[in-house]
C-alpha cells in the first residue's frame, strides 16, 4: 500500500458511509422522500442519524487528509514515516465509523483524534 | 495540454462555482443583505422559496462529490493510470453534475436520483480503477 492506494481507499469508505445513510434514510424517511426534491425537512434518528454525523465528520477529515497526501505525493517527498501516518488515518477511519454508529463514547474521540493527529503529522512531513 | 481527469477537474470545480453563485444570488434577495452579511446568529425571518432551497442542497451534495472525484483524478493522474476507461468515466461524472443542478432547481422525480447515482457510481469505478 502507497500512501495514494490509501487515499483511494479512504475515498471508498466514505462512499460506503454514504451508502448506509442512504439505506438508513429509505428505511426511516421511504425511498419516495429520498427521490423527492426534500423541500420539506425530515430528520432521522438512532443510528442512522449517527451515520449522518459520522458521515459530515469524514468528508471534513477527507478535504484535509486529501491534500496532505497529493502535497508529499507531488513534491516527492513520501517516507516510511508518511506512509505510517496515512496507514494510521486510514485504520482510525475504519474503527471511527462503526463506533459512531454503534453510539460508544470516549472511544469514538479517541480514534478520531488518532486520525486527526495523523493528518496533522502528514503535514508537518510535507513542510 | 492537460490531462483530460484534471481538466474534467477544474471544469467539475467551476460547475461549483456556478452553482454557488445561483444560490446566493436568489438567496440574497430572498433573505435579504441585511441577513446574509450578519453573523446569522438567529434564524433568518424571512423564508427561502423552494427552488432556492434546492439549489443550496445541490451545492452542498456537489461539495460531497467534488472532493471524492477531485480524489480520484489527483490519484489516477499522479499514479500516471489514466486510461480511455478513467476519462470516460471523467466526463460522464462532469455531464451527470451539471445536470444535477437544473434536476434539483426543478425537482425532478426520480430523475435526480438518477443521476445521482450515475455520478456516485462513476466515481467508486474511478476510484476502483485507481486502485488496481
Amino acid at each position: 500500500m502507497t500512501e495514494t492506494t490509501i487515499l483511494a481507499t479512504y475515498g471508498l469508505l466514505v462512499m460506503l458511509t454514504i451508502l448506509l445513510q442512504v439505506l438508513g434514510g429509505m428505511q426511516q424517511l421511504s425511498l419516495g422522500y429520498l427521490i423527492s426534491s426534500r423541500d420539506e425537512t425530515r430528520t432521522v434518528s438512532g443510528m442512522t442519524a449517527r451515520i449522518e454525523r459520522a458521515l459530515a465528520n469524514s468528508i471534513t477529515a477527507m478535504a484535509l487528509f486529501a491534500p496532505a497526501v497529493l502535497i508529499l505525493v507531488i513534491l516527492d517527498r513520501t517516507s516510511p514515516a508518511t506512509l505510517l501516518a496515512a496507514q494510521v488515518f486510514l485504520v482510525g477511519r475504519i474503527i471511527y465509523l462503526p463506533v459512531y454508529a454503534l453510539g460508544i463514547p470516549a472511544l469514538r474521540t479517541l480514534v478520531w483524534l488518532v486520525g486527526f493527529a495523523a493528518t496533522a503529522m502528514l503535514y508537518l512531513l510535507a513542510l | 495540454m492537460m490531462p483530460p481527469e484534471l481538466t474534467v477537474l477544474v471544469l467539475a470545480a467551476l460547475v461549483q462555482v456556478v452553482t454557488f453563485v445561483a444560490y446566493a444570488i436568489p438567496a440574497n434577495i430572498e433573505l435579504g443583505s441585511g441577513y446574509t452579511m450578519s453573523a446569522r446568529d438567529r434564524e433568518p425571518t424571512r423564508q427561502m422559496s423552494d427552488r432556492t432551497a434546492r439549489l443550496g442542497r445541490a451545492m452542498t451534495n456537489m461539495f460531497e462529490g467534488l472532493i471524492l472525484f477531485g480524489i480520484a483524478a489527483l490519484v489516477i493522474h499522479t499514479t500516471n493510470q489514466s486510461t480511455g476507461y478513467t476519462t470516460l468515466l471523467a466526463w460522464i461524472f462532469l455531464a451527470a453534475r451539471i445536470a444535477y443542478v437544473p434536476a434539483y432547481a426543478y425537482g425532478l422525480r426520480p430523475g435526480r436520483s438518477i443521476i445521482w447515482v450515475i455520478g456516485f457510481g462513476v466515481t467508486v469505478l474511478m476510484l476502483i480503477a485507481a486502485l488496481f
